[in-house]
């Protein structure tokens, strides 16, 4: 790989790209210009996105292992399981008068893609051979957890007396992911 | 911990992606090694020590 390649290459663009893309379609569907369905099929497309990303990152300057890349791959399959079960769980739930055992059903479609995503977490972590890599991902994935343990504890509480609405259980993921991006930058705006 | 692998890089003329090419392991990784911003696995250190033809207490020194 010559050095102009790696030069062209820009992983940010894609990233970039996906989160407009995402922002798009989300405004579209608030505002009513298209169906709930479209909304979600869209979202997965658009997380297609993230093949490109994974390609740029290999022709990058950047750090990327083969685990990283292996990784990267495995969420992006299990987002677009994600993106796709919730729309079709949701879409049927909202339109058909469903039997209990089959709401249970449906609710296994986004949440086992969801478990797919834990998986790759700890697939990543086993498959790191480099060992300050997996270092850096272990001390983010502590920082995440200790974020979602402190919002956890704050919201409960402020929900218990009344001073905040209810929030579902599964935001624990998401909040997850932003502690660990967020522990992601630390390291990199430190220079780790 | 102290280390002496950027005098032990710049004996050899080995860039930092030399050293982590040797190593099988990343840029980044050297470099956090180099700079004492992590401490490397004792499996790691002898590879590290192989790859220079020396001993482990001659490249890791005590604070």
């Amino acid at each position: 790989m010559t050095a102009e390649t790696r030069k062209r290459s820009r992983p940010g663009l894609w990233v970039g790209l996906f989160f407009a893309s995402a922002g798009v379609i989300i405004a579209l569907r608030l505002s009513g210009a298209i169906e709930e369905p479209v909304g979600f099929i869209l979202l997965a497309l658009s997380m297609g996105l993230m093949i490109p990303f994974n390609k740029a990152m290999k022709n990058s300057t950047c750090t990327y292992s083969e685990a990283m890349d292996v990784y990267n791959r495995r969420m992006m399959l299990c987002g677009i399981g994600y993106v796709l079960g919730l729309g079709i769980a949701i879409v049927l739930w909202r339109n058909y008068e469903l039997a209990d055992w089959t709401v249970f059903a449906l609710t296994l479609l986004p949440i086992l893609p969801t478990l797919g995503m834990i998986w790759a977490m700890a697939r990543y972590l086993g498959e790191e051979s480099d060992e300050y890599l997996r270092y850096k991902s272990m001390m983010a994935s502590l920082a995440a957890l200790a974020f979602v343990l402190a919002l956890g504890i704050f919201w409960g509480f402020l929900e218990m007396f009344e001073l905040v609405p209810h929030i579902w259980a599964w935001w624990v993921l998401p909040a997850w992911a932003i502690g660990l991006a967020g522990a992601q930058l630390w390291q990199k705006v430190r220079g780790a | 911990m102290k280390n002496r692998l950027k005098v032990l890089r710049a004996e050899r003329n080995w860039s930092q992606q030399d050293l982590a090419d040797r190593l099988e392991v990343s840029r980044q990784s050297v470099n956090a090694i180099e700079t004492g911003r992590y401490d490397p696995s004792l499996p790691l250190a002898f590879r590290i020590a192989d790859v220079f033809g020396t001993q482990i207490e001659d490249i890791f020194l005590r604070e």
